[in-house]
């Protein structure tokens, strides 16, 4: 659970973020293949080296999706009720998966915005991020 | 191969000759007592601990860092044995210090945060993988004598 002082860091690393979702994202699932390659059998489907045009395709509706949450934070199980469907049903993405992605986006966040994302904001984008993991793995069983 | 290629080398000791090694620890630690708050559990005598702010400014937590990295920073000169050159740490670290190994992993992850903070843009995915293979290696090696 959020206490309303993170809500409101959520929210703030939210607005650096809002609008450039394709760039963010594309740039963020670069950064997972090439840090942790295993994960992109996940993204077959994009191709052996997804290109470009791929990454911020599908960056977006990544991104897309997590600013859906940002605004949900009280009710993330109800909001992303069809995204963790899919996940369970159709994309079973191993859960472990989940913190590599969480650490790419820290990563991104700090090298972007540099002293505009704060330790608050870091401990308070982590805790949600990781919440919304835990909502979309737990109807895996 | 060693345990980087002789590019991932090239570029770790690229960057890390630019960074203040002392600074980067305190921040490094600071961040992991602030993210993850569980992890303020080995260090109940330091003091304030109580927010953010206490914490970055904690005097005992910058000094912590700076000596926890700067035995980073010598292990980086033996980047093809890391078993060997954090034998003994690993030892005082599950037999005096009783620390649970995914804390290695955590700091290694903060690390890595805090240099992508720094570098910027230079922080690019090549360098990130570089970095998060050597973090991952000592985090690793500290956790091998543990019995």
């Amino acid at each position: 659970m959020l206490s309303a002082q993170e809500r409101a860091h959520v929210a703030q690393v939210w607005d650096l973020i809002a609008g450039h979702e394709a760039a963010f994202g594309a740039e963020l699932l670069l950064r997972l293949f090439t840090v942790y390659p295993s994960t992109k059998i996940y993204f077959k489907h994009l191709g052996v080296c997804p290109d470009e045009a791929q990454l911020l395709t599908h960056g977006q509706r990544v991104l897309q999706a997590v600013g859906v949450a940002v605004q949900h934070t009280d009710h993330l199980r109800a909001a992303l009720s069809p995204l963790a469907d899919l996940h369970a049903q159709v994309l079973r993405v191993d859960p472990a998966n989940f913190p590599l992605l969480i650490q790419c986006f820290h990563v991104m966040l700090a090298s972007h915005l540099q002293g505009e994302f704060t330790v608050q904001m870091q401990a308070a984008w982590d805790k949600f991020l990781t919440e919304v993991a835990m909502v979309l793995t737990e109807k895996y069983r | 191969m060693g345990f980087l290629t002789a590019e991932e080398k090239g570029l770790v000791n690229g960057l890390w000759g630019k960074v203040n090694v002392d600074e980067v620890g305190g921040e490094a630690l600071g961040r992991l007592l602030v993210v993850y708050p569980w992890t303020q559990r080995f260090f109940q005598s330091f003091g304030d601990l109580s927010s953010a702010d206490a914490i970055m400014g904690n005097s005992k937590v910058k000094a912590h860092g700076k000596k926890v990295l700067n035995s980073f920073s010598d292990g980086l000169k033996n980047i093809d044995d890391l078993k060997g050159a954090f034998a003994k740490l690993s030892e005082l670290h599950c037999d005096k210090l009783h620390v649970d190994p995914e804390n290695f992993r955590l700091l290694g992850n903060v690390l890595v945060c805090v240099l992508a903070h720094h570098f910027g843009h230079e922080f690019n995915p090549q360098v990130q993988a570089a970095f998060q293979k050597v973090v991952a290696g000592v985090a690793n090696a500290l956790a091998h004598k543990y019995h």
